[in-house]
């Protein structure tokens, strides 16, 4: 749903409370104008000595029951649409997760996370205001001003009214014209106070040259540069601030001088009461203010469109990879794989990323797949749990097109380690338990044991509870590989994944793992991606990969025979292992 | 760190802002000048309800009503408000001019200071920390040379004058008026204390929720494989809620808080008509004075309320001005003397001594211990030894990074602390191993940013090291821009281009820090015609990862555990059969497997 209609839907939804707060906003305003007639009554009662103490206490009686019922009316309209523009920003905001959810790795490659962060939380926020803080003003600014004017128009003067607004009318323009200005010289000041923290950090860490060179003179000059260049910037910002503080009293004033004078002249000429007059002086502050709201007004309903339209087009964004219409049901996967591809090509690639890789894996054997950084071997593992789509009719799960199961049991089958070993900012159990919350301790110590994380675990702080990550322990490339590890052994899948997952572990914990794994593999097809010819030997089937394509396949003594690439790279790693050990 | 060294340290007070008010004293006169406008402006402001109330008391409600009196008083109200106006600007100019200067000083003098501590300062300090100094914590400080400063003048005159306004008017109704003083100021406290918190919680929910988003954004891939859409689902949803519970509260709170003050101001008009409306049926005040009165009650509030939002700004201006003065009183540990030797730099030829050299990061932990040793000009000298046994020391203390609890260094024969940093330095160049780039064009960065260096000697200096066909084959060429350190380039151009700088800047003397450890074989043969040019005709101490880079020195000496256990020729070493040898009979193996 785009997000114009969920703000439809969502302001239909919620039209009694709208209505409700806008008319408890209407209500205030004209409550609030009887303010000053009420004074320029007082007034009137008062040059014409009608009072009496009690009708001097009634007066003041009556003032005070306008504020505080304009005060509490005010407050609910507020309230309500404060609290509802929030539960709208959660909403949108929720929304888009949900659709990020639903984007495949395609959309992730192209976009950065920052940019993606800055529509969840800016723009976002930006319609928030719009809907807060904008609906208030925007409410109150077009029914102060109505409100304000029949009653002007009513007890006091027409013409004395539309000659004072005179000076009044041109704020909202100004304002519409300035707004974008200043913010651009804030946005400028902000730019300038990083670029300086950028030469600082720079510098600092740069340090040891800087001495070593007595380039320190040098050195702050240009940081001197950076600091003058934000001085520039400030004093353009104030300078338009100031104006932008100048113009709008001064432009109340002459209003004020107008009343002044020709209010001033009809009192004194008795075309209106006195009352009326020192009423009116009192209006004129309650039309400047919403003269200045419309103008802002604009300003942020502009920026909160820009947002909306942004939010439009990353929701339009359609999920690459989604369930076939027509899904084949299956009861079981047993692991049986065949690749059929003739080329495979990246959304926003020029050439194949893949091309000509055909092989057949039965259910529980072991492939291995070797090659330098660069030559598909990742490609390729992706394409079979559709991280990336493969073309129709390449890529087959016991027997039907992968492209036809549904994603659930697909995905299902499938326990994968990734090559960077990503961990989320949880406990190690929640990340080992990461496919299955209700898995058992045992089902977890003991996966824990087979990727040989066990024993660091229980050396961290709180064992399985530790917290990972930037506010937890920080863990080493090995242990995030193996802990990665330990998370794709508790998924029960027919099929293992592991890409390049051991390659900041040792030789020796490297041993240990692919022997723990020895025991389960007899029920799984599984498939190694590795530099390390090590973790390959022993598998039932080997890809050699380069640029893009299998070169040879066969089993290790196949491979050796050959001759060729494979051979080349064991040789060199044999005698590098002779030498380190 | 400082922290750590003194727990019992007194909270900031404003005293730590006091010792910022030197940087201020050459704008006294713009400070002065600011309270001046800062009279006017206010002036003009308590002046223009008194003018309608002149002009209703004299003009209009009278017995003989004045159209030319009512003239002069509306020319008189322009006048006075154009005044205003024309003097609020100017203040803001100037004060602003005033306070960005201040802070521009302070800010240069932090980063100059920072650059003259000695390297344990560094060691101490987290250069975020450090970066934060010079920008955020001076950023709230301008806020208390600006900010803060006006507050007090312009809000507490503003007050002041209300006041006398008041009580010139008639003193009875402006002593029920003082009234609101506490009442204003206790509620803007009250509700400030409140926000303040709210604000915080909704901040932290904020940055949390932020980070759970950048984290499954980069992760998505894995939830889709594990087919845990749902659970992340939920779990953004909860803290989507949070979030959205904590904003509600807080608007609340500061809605609640404007409201309360409107409130109060109506009451208070409420109760200026009751008690006013009363004296003027007892012909104890004019009507217009009646007028004035509710007109400066309404001006009451925002100045109150404006200073009592200045506290914050004074709590935090007051932490980060400690902070500032903290490290500007931190005196760097290693300075020129007084007499500093005069010497002829280009007479200088490069003779390295150490006499008797102990040294410790910490004086009770030594890393070196007795150290001599002496490099002829011009020699090549290797030093080798396991990870920590002191070889990177040695550079630390030649360059005087560090300075040794006994022991003396000369070059030259003069001891290196008779020079002057800054000549010292000249004379000393070091390469390490992770290359320092700057954000600049490769040019920049070959002869750091000095302008005097020609660029025929930048060319040139490329040329001798061989950079210069790596350089000429960037899109722009030596005006390529390097971003992020540099991270358009490959680990072996990055060092050819510190290479190109030390031949640039032309030391005496050069230490090579493991300048090749972190390259593959394939780009350390491109560098090496480089490293050659570099140290030719040069005194040069190499602290060696592979032994390979030193095998043809003149001198090499080997560290183990912080003393100098062997030294000689490569050949030398080897027949000795010592430490040396048994290294380099297991650098063979790497070596022959690496080629």
């Amino acid at each position: 749903m785009s997000p114009q209609s969920l703000l439809r839907q969502y302001l239909l939804e919620h039209k009694w409370g709208y209505l409700l707060s806008t008319l408890a906003i209407i209500a205030s305003e004209f409550i609030n104008v009887q303010f000053p007639n009420i004074l320029g009554r007082f007034t009137d009662a008062l040059s014409a000595h009608r009072l009496t103490y009690h009708s001097v206490a009634v007066y003041a009686l009556l003032l005070l029951a306008v504020g505080v019922v304009y005060v509490f009316f005010y407050a609910i309209g507020q309230s309500q649409n404060g609290r509802a523009a929030r539960r709208f920003e959660y909403l949108l905001r929720l929304r888009l997760f949900e659709h990020w959810e639903l984007l495949s790795a395609e959309y992730f490659r192209r976009r950065s996370i920052g940019d993606l962060l800055n529509h969840a939380m800016n723009d976002v926020q930006q319609v928030r205001e719009a809907l807060s803080g904008g609906f208030n003003i925007l409410t109150n600014a077009i029914f102060l001003m109505l409100a304000t004017l029949i009653m002007t128009f009513a007890t006091v003067s027409w013409k004395l009214t539309l000659l004072s607004m005179i000076p009044l009318v041109f704020i909202p323009f100004f304002i519409v014209w300035m707004g974008p200005q200043v913010r651009n010289s804030s946005r400028k000041v902000q730019e300038a106070l990083s670029s300086m923290s950028e030469l600082a950090e720079e510098s600092f860490t740069s340090i040891r040259l800087i001495k070593a060179t007595a380039n320190e003179d040098v050195e702050s000059a240009r940081f001197e540069r950076r600091v003058d260049q934000i001085v520039g910037e400030q004093i353009s910002l104030f300078r338009k601030s100031a104006t932008f503080q100048s113009v709008i009293p001064t432009a109340s004033s002459l209003s004020f001088a107008i009343a002044l004078l020709y209010g001033g002249w009809m009192a004194l000429t008795k075309q209106i009461p006195l009352g009326s007059f020192v009423a009116f002086t009192f209006y004129l502050g309650q039309l400047a203010i919403p003269l200045q709201q419309i103008g802002m007004v604009i300003n942020n309903f502009q920026r909160a469109s820009a947002s909306l339209i942004r939010l439009q087009v990353l929701l339009d964004e359609k999920p690459g990879i989604s369930d076939p219409s027509e899904p084949v049901t299956v009861d079981a996967i047993h692991g049986d794989i065949r690749v059929d591809l003739d080329s495979f090509q990246y959304a926003d690639g020029t050439v194949a990323a893949l091309h000509d890789v055909h092989f057949h894996l039965r259910p529980g054997q072991t492939l291995g797949i070797v090659g330098r950084t660069g030559s598909g071997k990742t490609t390729l593992v992706n394409l079979l749990p559709r991280i990336f789509d493969p073309p129709p009719d390449s890529v087959f799960l016991d027997g039907h097109d992968i492209r036809s199961l549904p994603l659930k049991t697909l995905r299902e089958s499938i326990a994968y380690v990734p090559q960077d070993g990503f961990l989320f900012s949880a406990t190690v159990r929640e990340n080992i338990a990461f496919g299955d919350a209700d898995a058992s301790e045992d089902a977890i110590e003991r996966v824990a044991k087979a990727a040989s994380i066990y024993d660091d675990i229980m050396e961290f702080p709180d064992g399985f509870d530790t917290l990972i990550g930037e506010r937890g322990v920080a863990l080493s490339g090995g242990q995030r590989q193996r802990t990665a590890i330990a998370r794709a052994f508790l998924k029960q899948a027919p099929i293992l994944v592991m890409d390049d997952s051991l390659s900041a572990v040792d030789m020796e914990t490297e041993k240990r793992i692919l022997q723990g794994l020895e025991d389960v593999r007899k029920s799984r097809t599984t498939i190694i991606i590795a530099h390390r010819l090590s973790a390959v030997r022993h598998a039932d089937w080997i890809l050699v990969m380069d640029d893009g394509t299998v070169v040879e396949q066969g089993t290790h003594q196949d491979l050796l025979n050959q001759n060729g690439l494979y051979a080349t790279i064991y040789a060199m790693q044999e005698k590098g292992e002779a030498s380190a050990s | 760190m400082s922290t750590k060294e003194s727990p019992v340290r007194p909270k900031p007070g404003v005293s730590s802002l006091g010792r910022l008010l030197p940087f201020a004293r050459p704008y006294v006169w713009q400070f002065i000048a600011v309270i001046a406008l800062v009279i006017v402006f206010n002036t003009s402001s308590v002046m223009q309800p008194y003018l309608v109330k002149v002009a209703i008391d004299n003009d209009i409600s009278t017995n003989h009503p004045n159209m030319h009196g009512l003239v002069v008083i509306a020319a008189i109200y322009v006048g006075v408000v154009v005044i205003g106006v024309a003097a609020n600007y100017m203040q803001i100019m100037v004060l602003q001019r005033a306070g960005q200067s201040v802070i521009r000083s302070i800010r240069l003098a932090l980063f100059r200071h920072i650059e003259r501590q000695a390297m344990r300062f560094f060691d101490s300090r987290p250069i975020g920390t450090l970066v934060a100094n010079v920008s955020n914590d001076t950023e709230t400080v301008s806020q208390f040379f600006t900010n803060f400063f006006l507050s007090l003048i312009r809000d507490g005159l503003s007050i002041v004058m209300i006041v006398f306004a008041m009580f010139r008017l008639d003193p009875r109704i402006a002593c029920y008026a003082m009234i609101l003083v506490p009442i204003i100021a206790g509620v803007s406290a009250a509700f400030r204390g409140q926000l303040r918190r709210r604000y915080q919680r909704t901040r932290t929910l904020l940055s949390s929720m932020i980070a759970f988003l950048a984290e499954n954004l980069a992760g998505m891939r894995l939830t889709q494989i594990f087919h845990q859409e749902k659970r992340q689902r939920a779990a953004f949803e909860r803290l989507d809620a949070q979030y959205r519970d904590a904003n509600i509260t807080e608007y609340f709170t500061s809605m609640w808080f404007n409201r309360t003050l409107e409130l109060l101001g109506n009451v208070a008009v409420s109760a200026v008509v009751f008690i006013g409306g009363n004296a003027v049926l007892h012909d104890a005040i004019k009507f217009g004075t009646l007028y004035a009165f509710i007109r400066y009650i309404q001006q009451f509030f925002q100045p109150i309320n404006a200073m009592t939002q200045q506290w914050n700004t004074l709590q935090s201006a007051v932490v980060a001005a400690d902070r500032i003065g903290q490290i500007l009183q931190h005196e760097p540990e290693i300075q020129d003397k007084a007499e500093t030797a005069r010497v002829d730099l280009d007479a200088i030829q490069g003779r390295v001594e150490f006499e008797h050299v102990t040294f410790g990061y910490k004086p009770d932990q030594p890393v070196l211990r007795d150290i001599s040793f002496t490099v002829e000009p011009g020699q090549f000298i290797g030093v080798v030894g396991a990870t920590g046994a002191g070889k990177s020391s040695v550079m630390g203390l030649l360059t005087r990074f560090y300075e040794p609890q006994e022991g003396i260094i000369t070059l030259d024969r003069i001891p290196i602390w008779d020079y002057s940093q800054r000549d010292l330095h000249a004379l000393i160049g070091i390469v390490q191993q992770d290359v320092s780039l700057f954000t600049g064009t490769v040019r920049d960065n070959i002869r750091l940013f000095r302008e005097e260096i020609p660029d025929e000697v930048v060319r040139e200096a490329a040329r001798v090291v061989g950079a210069d066909g790596v350089i000429e084959r960037l899109i722009h060429g030596f005006d390529t821009q390097l971003y992020g350190k540099g991270s358009n380039l490959s680990a072996g151009e990055r060092q050819l281009i510190s290479f190109a700088r030390i031949v640039a800047l032309n030391p005496k003397v050069l230490i090579l820090d493991e300048a090749t450890a972190s390259l593959d074989s394939h780009t350390e043969a491109l560098v090496q015609k480089g490293l050659q040019a570099v140290t030719e005709n040069r005194t040069t101490l190499v602290i060696a990862h592979r032994l390979s880079t030193i095998r043809h020195a003149d001198q090499i000496l080997v560290f183990d555990k912080g003393r100098l256990v062997e030294r000689g020729t490569h050949a030398e070493l080897v027949a000795q059969g010592g430490l040396y040898a048994k290294l380099d009979a297991e650098s063979g193996i790497e070596s022959r497997v690496i080629s």
